[in-house]
């Protein structure tokens, strides 16, 4: 035979695509799934009428009716994302050893790392599919409110300025601020940095489940850490700060170590500032996609660790 | 130059940890032997006597705590030695969201195939396992027999030297379990070298050359199975055109001699369940077993 020459590939790119398409595939055709989605999705859409009767007081009006919008359905989004990364990724290990799948799989010539790296990026492209497809439902949701929101404060300021209440400057004020709180190049960041907190917690979810053989164990611990993670910075500072031996090496490196278990997701929260009308600094989205990469990194390293000697 | 052996399995030992670490259970001892290529081999063995984790140490699935298992001469712990396997562990699931056809060529891209020959290769198992009636059907819909035949078939989809097979016919149907049976016949026709465990005596005696006995983690009988169900003591005389007369001349001859019993004509064989039981229940029991099946 004439493979028998040639030298195997330590990884192959080939070979993970497959088995992220497989899992992709797995994940798509999976009942739960379709209902997740079509719940999210009916949350967004129902957002399309417009004669929806609203329980806000006369204070959510104009760009308080848009910020209230965007935190509703970024929030949505963020479950979306953080239940699939966290559920999908717990259930596919444990699923393939209990099935054999993976005793099939493991006896062709598939080295282990292929396999984990396969199975994540499978589930991280669902994730990214899933919330490309709400980000369009939401841009268009949210187009549409602005115009009609805009619309109807353009009236308004002209009856304003009529009345010499306002004067142009504050009516090009009002249009400016309600264009900032619809579709901005911001907003897109902020639902990437969905994805990127997503891909955190699905790696991390990987590595549990990695040395879980238990779906339940995985999802309580990821989820716990996921929890962990949103305190830890705050609480790591306070124990520097606190401590009169703030500076000593050993703690300030335990305190680094303590995050890499624990994921320090604050500085994922920025979609908050941005749905509170904040811009979102170019430098902050480079910055958070390598936080992330490190992220995965680290814990594809770890989970190849412990799945390269995990006895099948 | 000696044929590299299809598998070689040297002084395999295998430890489990106990409970909460403490202690240790060895589920392999000092096992070791050798499948040359294009013969069919049977592990046989009780439940929780070391097979399975035998097969899995050949695939890699677990590794040693000592000794070595070899495919083809690559050591069996490395990848690269997956490439001339086919598998088909007891009582697979498959991505039930795939059809059958799907099945095949996930795993024949995962052995490096593409296009027309993964197509070709496709049709050919298919076929091989008399499925392409239900190749567009999901898995979720399959018969257990079916599920083992697909099984089958995804084992072969890279035209492997080697087959593996752990308990192959398990919780099927007669009917199923005979396709199997006859599946394996064909591919040992084809020079395949089939290393397979089952708990069906009777079709590891059909269908193997040579045969291991495993029990309680050790190797504890292993050669041709011709060997190994042939009764030393007794003697098989085969003649061609003999008459009455001689054959009465014959057993008169045998029987004036001084401690020769006249059992029957033709080489007395046991069972592979006799010998089975044999080697595997307690010494008391077992004597009490006779050789012959028709006493």
């Amino acid at each position: 035979m004439s493979s028998e020459s040639v030298k195997f590939p330590f990884f192959s790119p080939r070979r993970v695509l497959i088995i992220a398409g497989n899992t992709f595939t797995q994940l798509i055709r999976m009942k739960v799934f379709y209902f997740l989605l079509v719940f999210v999705l009916l949350g967004i859409g129902i957002h399309f009428l417009p004669e929806l009767p609203h329980l806000s007081g006369p204070e959510s009006v104009g760009p308080e009716e848009l910020r209230r919008m965007k935190s509703m359905l970024i929030a949505v989004m963020k479950l979306f994302a953080l239940i699939l990364g966290i559920v999908a990724t717990s259930l596919i290990i444990p699923r393939d050893v209990e099935d054999r799948t993976l005793y099939t799989i493991l006896s062709k010539p598939v080295p282990r790392l292929d396999y984990l790296v396969g199975k994540l990026l499978g589930i991280l492209l669902l994730i990214f599919a899933g919330l490309a497809l709400m980000a369009l439902l939401l841009d268009l949701v949210l187009h549409f409110r602005t115009q009609a929101v805009l619309a109807e404060w353009m009236q308004a300021a002209d009856t304003l300025i009529a009345q010499g209440q306002w004067t142009a400057a504050d009516k090009e004020s009002a249009r400016l601020e309600i264009l900032h709180h619809g579709v901005t190049w911001s907003l897109q960041a902020a639902m990437l940095t969905i994805f990127f907190e997503a891909a955190v917690i699905a790696a991390l979810a990987l590595l549990v489940s990695t040395f879980s053989s238990s779906t339940l164990f995985t999802v309580v611990i990821a989820t716990l850490c996921y929890f962990i993670g949103q305190f830890i910075a705050n609480g790591r500072d306070y124990w520097l700060a606190q401590s009169r031996h703030g500076e000593e090496p050993a703690l300030v490196i335990s305190s680094k170590i303590l995050v890499v278990i624990f994921p320090d997701f604050r500085p994922y929260g920025i979609a908050d500032k941005v749905i509170a009308g904040a811009n979102f600094p170019p430098d902050v989205l480079g910055s958070l996609a390598l936080t992330t990469g490190l992220y995965v990194g680290i814990y594809l390293v770890l989970s190849w660790f412990v799945f390269s000697d995990k006895e099948i | 130059m000696s044929e590299v052996p299809a598998v070689e399995v040297t002084n395999l030992v295998k430890d489990f940890r106990g409970s909460f670490g403490r202690g240790r259970i060895r589920a392999v001892d000092h096992v070791s032997f050798k499948i040359a290529p294009g013969e069919v081999y049977g592990l046989i063995g009780p439940n929780g006597s070391g097979k399975s984790t035998t097969m899995k140490a050949l695939l890699g699935l677990v590794a040693p705590t000592s000794g070595n298992c070899a495919i083809f001469g690559k050591d069996s712990t490395k990848v690269d030695s997956r490439r001339n396997v086919g598998f088909l562990p007891e009582n697979p699931y498959f991505y039930k969201h795939l059809s059958g056809q799907e099945t095949i060529r996930f795993y024949g891209k995962l052995c490096g195939m593409r296009g027309a020959e993964l197509r070709r290769r496709t049709e050919e198992v298919l076929d091989l396992v008399d499925l392409q009636g239900a190749r567009k059907r999901r898995l979720g819909g399959y018969s257990k027999g079916m599920l083992q035949r697909i099984g089958l078939a995804q084992a072969l989809v890279q035209d492997p030297r080697l087959l593996i097979l752990d308990e192959p016919t398990a919780g099927v149907d007669p009917i199923g379990s005979r396709q199997i049976r006859d599946l394996i016949l064909t591919l040992k026709k084809r020079g395949f070298t089939v290393f397979l465990c089952s708990h069906l005596l009777e079709q590891v005696q059909e269908v193997c050359d040579r045969v291991g006995i495993i029990h309680q983690g050790r190797l504890v009988k292993e050669g041709r199975l011709e060997d190994l169900i042939s009764i030393e003591d007794q003697t098989e005389v085969v003649l061609r055109n003999a008459t009455p007369e001689l054959l009465k001349c014959i057993r008169e001859l045998a029987e004036g001699e001084e401690g020769v019993d006249w059992v029957r004509s033709g080489h007395p064989r046991t069972t592979l369940e006799r010998l089975f039981l044999r080697e595997t229940l307690p010494q008391e029991a077992a004597i009490d077993l006779p050789d012959d099946p028709d006493e």
